[in-house]
């Protein structure tokens, strides 16, 4: 499902917001104007219950007494909202104003607040004794009816309820609004972002003129850019590469044969030059061959398709298997291969691949014997340290000027472009292919060099 | 010894055939899986080289046929992916070998010997002869008229590689291969130079000469014929 858009999101959140507040603060006033009326009824109460016992305190006997039933209707008129009722101590009733019914009460302190509904009528009441001289006995109950009171409260509530929908719709229209010119910047953005093609990959998106909020996905999204446009790049001369370096070999061939062709040639001796044209083929062919096989190598590492596996790998072991192969060319050369082994008896053992491991150990031991001077060693040190393995290889020989080093591992790469050709060296894969090797088995390389050496160190 | 193609690309498949009659084995050629699978279930074939990417019919359907009418001969499958999950699901359906486009025919031609001496109960002998060249694996020693050689070991395992598979051509990959465990193509001359080293002790001073640079393609020893 596709999730709400921002705008709907935060006009929605607006709304509820704001009815939160308003009935959070409705709820305030409502309890503030009960509380209000309650003060209200009870100041009014409490005069009538003055009234009353002033009435029957200054009855100075029973015939006195007699008569306050009469002062007491003359001093209600008008009131007709306020019933007094008073009760004789057996609980008949001595006098009423009204005809509102007490609820019974349960034996308690008095004076005994209450509140009760009759028939539609809502009351507020109070039973109190009338603690006078003349009428001990007699119970002062007074009931005020309050129903107006209910009915303003039902009619505030609807008020608000009103109000908080409104509130609420007014809200959402006004944080849509707020929220789209919010995310302008935003939109522009991404009008911005759909201009770009792989053509266009130079462009930035502007990272002054944003909101700070978004700044920082900008430089994401403008760092995300600039490794695109590396990886094109890379890719676009890795293309171009390609071409050029078949286009020799297979231009070579295409003349040669029409040389062959275009003489006649007869008899053994050109029989002979038939076979060294065909020799002098085959070493194209074998060399694009080759060539051809690495570039499918790098294209598989390119594509996360090489899986080194788990095999454990005894790099001492690898490494003395090599010098083995490569023994005989390098005495021929001059060369020595000397191995120092310094890890720690506890070292990690390498898991990974063990043909690409050698492929790759291979690769930078040619190199080294290649450009070592004769007379001089080719040093391999092993070297551990906590989790991590290393493996330096290095060989005395000339410096690589550091313009070169950081280009060393791109393919097709050759410090010297008119060792191109000699034969000897190959295509320029050779250490690309050992960084993709390394880099699948989750290692590193790198590669200094000075006056003295050049160094490649592994580490796993 | 018959040898079956099923090879689809019609170059390919005519210098196979040309080149495996030319080294002496009979081959015959199909050119798509079913006529392939027709062939290899009613004739008797003593290898198959087989293509994995077939129109219809394809490499591993053609050998799951092959195999389930019964026919057990060595199989070695050519394939222009070079990729670990065909290989293995190749070696899985009982393919022996396998060999990646673009390949040299030396080194299809020596793995086709290979696959085809398997099998075939031949008693190993602990004398290898060829001339007046002795080679005793028991006591890894090397004699040439009588005379001993001091080998070093890796030597001594190239002359018996060449000395177990005489007449054939060995091609540097596969003798890195087979001598060191280096699978994979170097550019260097390593081989080169340890043959070179080799038929320095071998040869010099010696005839006829045994070991043999065949060139553009590998070595070969072979003894006065």
């Amino acid at each position: 499902m596709k999730s709400l858009s921002l705008t709907a999101r935060l006009s929605l959140l607006f709304a509820a917001s704001a009815v939160s507040v308003l009935l959070a603060l409705g709820w305030v006033v409502e309890r503030a104007v009960q509380n209000h009326f309650v003060e209200m009824d009870r100041h009014d109460i409490e005069g009538k219950l003055s009234l009353v016992r002033n009435l029957l305190a200054s009855a100075p006997d029973a015939a006195a007494l007699a008569e306050v039933p009469r002062q007491l209707e003359n001093a209600l008129i008008g009131h007709h909202h306020l019933q007094v009722t008073l009760f004789a101590a057996d609980g008949s009733i001595w006098f009423t104003s009204g005809a509102v019914q007490f609820p019974p009460q349960p034996r308690g302190d008095f004076p005994q607040w209450m509140e009760w509904r009759e028939g539609k009528n809502q009351y507020r009441g109070v039973l109190a004794r009338a603690e006078t001289a003349q009428a001990p006995q007699l119970t002062i109950a007074i009931a005020q009816d309050i129903s107006h009171h209910a009915v303003f409260m039902r009619d505030f509530r609807h008020t608000l309820a009103m109000l908080t929908a409104l509130a609420a719709l007014l809200t959402a229209a006004l944080g849509w609004v707020a929220t789209r010119a919010g995310l302008r910047p935003l939109r522009r953005l991404a009008a911005l972002a759909a201009q770009i093609e792989a053509s266009r990959l130079n462009e930035r998106l502007p990272v002054a003129q944003v909101p700070a909020e978004i700044e920082s996905m900008v430089v994401a999204f403008n760092a995300m850019l600039a490794r695109l446009e590396d990886s094109f790049r890379r890719l676009n001369e890795f293309s171009s590469d390609i071409a050029h370096e078949l286009r020799t070999p297979v231009s070579n061939l295409m003349t040669q044969t029409q040389v062959a062709l275009a003489g006649a040639r007869e008899g053994e001796a050109s029989r002979e030059q038939y076979r060294e044209i065909l020799y002098s083929s085959l070493e194209e062919y074998e060399r694009m061959a080759q060539m051809i096989a690495d570039m499918l190598f790098l294209a598989q590492a390119d594509n996360g398709l090489l899986k080194p596996g788990d095999a454990a790998i005894d790099l001492g072991h690898e490494v003395t298997a090599l010098f083995d192969y490569f023994d005989a060319w390098a005495e021929e050369r001059g060369v020595r291969l000397a191995l120092e082994d310094l890890r720690q008896p506890d070292a990690p053992k390498l898991h990974g691949d063990r043909l690409m491991l050698r492929r790759a150990l291979s690769n930078l031991l040619t190199n080294a014997i290649r450009h070592t001077p004769r007379g001089e060693t080719v040093w391999v040190r092993l070297g551990s340290a906590q989790a991590r393995l290393q493996v330096s290889i290095e060989n005395p020989g000339a410096e690589i000027a550091a313009e070169h080093l950081s280009r060393l591992f791109d393919r097709f790469y050759r410090v010297d472009p008119a060792r191109q050709r000699d034969g000897e060296a190959g295509a320029g894969l050779g250490l690309a292919i050992v960084k993709s090797i390394i880099t699948a088995h989750g290692g590193s390389v790198q590669v200094t060099s000075d006056s003295a050496c050049t160094r490649f160190q592994l580490g796993f | 010894m018959k040898i079956l193609i099923i090879e689809d690309e019609p170059k390919t498949g005519d210098y196979l055939k040309q080149g495996l009659s030319e080294a002496g084995l009979l081959a015959d050629l199909a050119r798509n899986g079913w006529d392939g699978l027709e062939l290899a279930c009613n004739a008797d074939y003593d290898l198959l080289i087989l293509d994995v990417m077939l129109p219809g019919l394809d490499g591993w359907q053609v050998l799951e046929g092959v195999r389930r009418a019964g026919k057990r001969m060595p199989v070695l499958f050519l394939t222009a992916r070079d990729q670990v999950a065909d290989r293995v699901k190749g070696l899985e359906l009982g393919a022996d070998d396998y060999l990646v486009k673009p390949f040299a025919f030396v080194e299809l031609l020596a793995r086709v010997r290979s696959l085809l001496r398997r099998g075939k109960s031949s008693l190993e002998s602990t004398l290898l002869k060829v001339a007046d060249l002795e080679l005793d694996l028991l006591s890894r020693r090397a004699l040439r008229a009588g005379q001993r050689i001091d080998l070093t070991a890796k030597e001594f395992a190239l002359l018996e590689l060449l000395l177990r598979r005489q007449g054939e051509v060995l091609p540097r990959a596969l003798i890195a291969s087979q001598v060191w465990d280096m699978n994979f193509d170097s550019d260097t001359n390593v081989v080169e130079v340890a043959v070179r080293r080799l038929r320095a002790k071998v040869d010099d001073g010696f005839q006829p000469k045994l070991i043999q640079t065949v060139r553009g393609m590998g070595y070969r020893l072979e003894g006065p014929a």
